[in-house]
């Protein structure tokens, strides 16, 4: 079952007299239990995808075209008020920063607690009844919820954020940098946490992490962005070691390996392109070693290889990508 | 003197003392300490790269930085080319410091927006009166921003820091440390900040200068993976010691240490192929205020019995050039 369907997606923003063409264009699907890894380098647009899912883009951030249903439900156009109800109880967000998701003045018990009454409608000591078990469920003591913030450790806290969550027990889990701030014992704690409640509620995942360790070990499914794009879409194992196009398969061996053999790291010249005036063409053709004049001129539509493996690129399958 | 070190380091220790309330010097007599170097034991071997690694807070960066005396250590002997730095007075320290550098994380931070690049490489050999002439310092300039790829040298040293992306600053740091012809140098998490397609260049750029210059690296970093791809030696730092070190291949193919163990079992792997099984640590690293009798590591540790709890273990040499802190091994 779909849970999301993003199609066409293009979301701006508008800075001044520019115009900044963050999402380009972008269509994927998420089921239900399953981790879709969305990768990419920072500015690449991974987080304006997921804030326009959850409809929390600034104000002068706009989704110009494409549909996103969630759940069988068209949520773009809908208005603030329609979107406050879908929001935390269809789709919910495990935010990047651990640090200051809290607010330090207030017990966490109690924050977690107010998601529940605002949304569900719940009386306090229901609510704090159900925070307990949320606490328990992420492998936090119960106690702990009249704990203040600073009283945490970064791994608790990212648990107290996943205990919220999980709150109004949600179809859509987004899950932005979930483990980027934290030590790799605590990373794999985390890690391991997210997979078994995604096993346990059927939960479809979000991951967006611009670190392809961790969508290798996590995801079913990823999408590889770039410039607002998304350049390769498909299952991991595919994605990894049958690489389609050229980015795709630079950006995996840029990442070092602590096991197995040691080969040469790969790296791509130049930077990432403005997206105020992306390049035209394929936006990798700049940095591309097999880009040909025609990657200047047209953009590449997405193609279908073999199985749900999707890729733009003029000659995707034509290139020797081994690594 | 076995091999040919530049940096050697003995019994170095750092603590900085835990700041009180007055009533709470009343009440409690003892003044308490964070410890974060407790005692560790290191040479560093010319012309090799030595990663040390380990979880933020473990004392890797105040390591790196009291080799320097860029914080003052409490207690240890640090000898660079065999001499002894840590008596050393502040002219004495400065001739040291042009031969021995560092290179930070965070070059957003490092480098001062209003000066132009030009005036960043050359503050230096300024500082340092290195430069006999206007003309002498204009070239020495030009050379090492060429020496880090930037080029054309004239154009990016006109530039400003806003007008240069995260992988160009790293290299005007570099450029930075390299003007004074250091043999030694101090990498702290140098690439952390940047994407993973820059990084490569970086580490690649930093290997190119090794060999061409002979310069030694002491190279921090949390990410045990790319420490693999830049040194030579490594060492595992937990809690303000080192309970592991050797070559590097022999340390992250066969860890020894139950933590270096965890540590290497729960680094994601970029290959979707390949299943590990992460080895679960409880509870989290405690303060190193108060620190676990006997081993550091025996309260987190699945093999560790009485004796551990006991007393603390001493790195000793297990295979050849590969030490452990560890009764169980």
């Amino acid at each position: 079952m779909k849970v999301l369907e993003v199609e066409n997606l293009s979301t701006h923003y508008q800075l001044g007299r520019d115009t900044v063409y963050a999402v380009d264009n972008v269509s994927f699907n998420i089921h239900a239990g399953e981790t879709f890894g969305l990768a990419g380098e920072s500015g690449c647009g991974k987080t304006t995808v997921a804030k326009s899912v959850m409809r929390i883009l600034p104000d002068n951030g706009l989704i110009a075209t494409g549909k996103i249903r969630l759940d069988g439900q068209e949520i773009v156009g809908l208005s603030e008020k329609e979107a406050r109800k879908f929001r935390w109880r269809k789709v919910s967000m495990v935010f990047q920063y651990a640090m200051s998701a809290f607010n330090p003045v207030l017990r966490v018990g109690d924050q977690i607690a107010e998601v529940l009454r605002e949304k569900e409608g719940c009386t306090k000591n229901e609510a704090h009844e159900r925070v307990k078990k949320l606490f328990e469920e992420v492998g936090l003591e119960p106690s702990r919820i009249t704990d203040y913030p600073h009283e945490f450790s970064g791994g608790m806290r990212q648990r107290a954020i996943i205990a919220q969550a999980l709150a109004c027990d949600p179809k859509l889990m987004i899950a932005d940098e979930p483990v980027t701030a934290l030590d790799v014992v605590i990373q794999g704690k985390i890690l391991d946490l997210l997979r078994k409640l995604k096993e346990k509620y059927k939960l479809a995942v979000l991951l967006i992490t611009h670190d392809l360790s961790v969508i290798a070990e996590e995801s079913d499914r990823v999408g590889i962005m770039y410039a607002g794009s998304l350049m390769e879409v498909g299952d991991v194992v595919s994605v990894f070691k049958d690489s389609l196009h050229p980015y795709t398969s630079k950006l995996i061996g840029a990442f070092p390996n602590v096991a197995g053999k040691k080969t040469k790291l790969e790296f791509i010249p130049g930077t990432p392109p403005d997206l105020i005036s992306p390049p035209s063409g394929c936006k990798f053709h700049e940095r591309c070693p097999f880009a040909k004049p025609i990657c200047k001129e047209k953009r590449p539509k997405q193609r279908q290889f073999d199985k749900e493996h999707l890729v733009e690129c003029h000659f995707a399958g034509e290139l020797d990508l081994r690594r | 003197m076995s091999k040919n070190n530049v940096v050697r380091v003995r019994g170095l220790k750092k603590w900085f003392p835990v700041r009180r309330g007055i009533l709470a010097v009343f009440l409690k007599g003892e003044q308490e300490y964070i410890k974060a170097v407790d005692g560790v034991d290191f040479d560093v071997n010319a012309g090799e790269t030595l990663c040390l690694v380990g979880e933020s807070g473990c004392g890797k960066t105040t390591t790196a930085r009291t080799i320097l005396r860029l914080i003052e250590p409490t207690e240890g002997s640090i000898l660079y080319h065999g001499e002894e730095i840590t008596t050393l007075g502040k002219e004495q320290l400065r001739k040291i410091r042009t031969k021995a550098q560092i290179i930070f994380q965070d070059p957003f931070e490092v480098l001062d927006p209003r000066m132009s690049v030009r005036s960043l490489v050359g503050e230096p050999l300024e500082v340092n009166n290195l430069a006999s002439n206007e003309k002498e310092l204009e070239e020495r300039v030009l050379e090492a921003l060429k020496e880090v790829k930037l080029t054309p040298a004239e154009d990016f040293a006109r530039r400003y820091t806003h007008e240069l992306s995260g992988g160009q600053l790293q290299r005007v740091a570099i450029a930075r440390s390299l003007i004074l012809r250091p043999d030694f140098i101090v990498a702290d998490e140098p690439v952390s900040m940047l994407d993973a397609s820059i990084r490569t260049e970086i580490i690649n750029l930093m290997t190119e200068l090794q060999h061409l210059h002979g310069l030694t690296y002491l190279y921090i970093t949390h990410d045990i993976a790319q420490a693999r791809y830049i040194g030579n030696r490594i060492m595992v730092m937990y809690l303000g010691k080192i309970v592991e070190g050797g070559p590097i291949d022999d340390v992250i193919q066969e860890p020894l240490h139950p933590y270096t163990k965890a540590l290497i079992s729960n680094v994601p792997v970029p290959d979707p192929t390949v299943k590990r099984k992460r080895i679960l640590l409880p509870g989290e690293t405690p303060t190193p205020i108060d620190l676990p009798k006997g081993c550091r590591f025996s309260p987190r540790c699945n093999e560790a019995s009485e004796e551990c709890k006991r007393q603390e273990p001493e790195l000793r040499e297990v295979k050849k050039d590969h030490w452990v802190a560890c009764y169980k091994v």
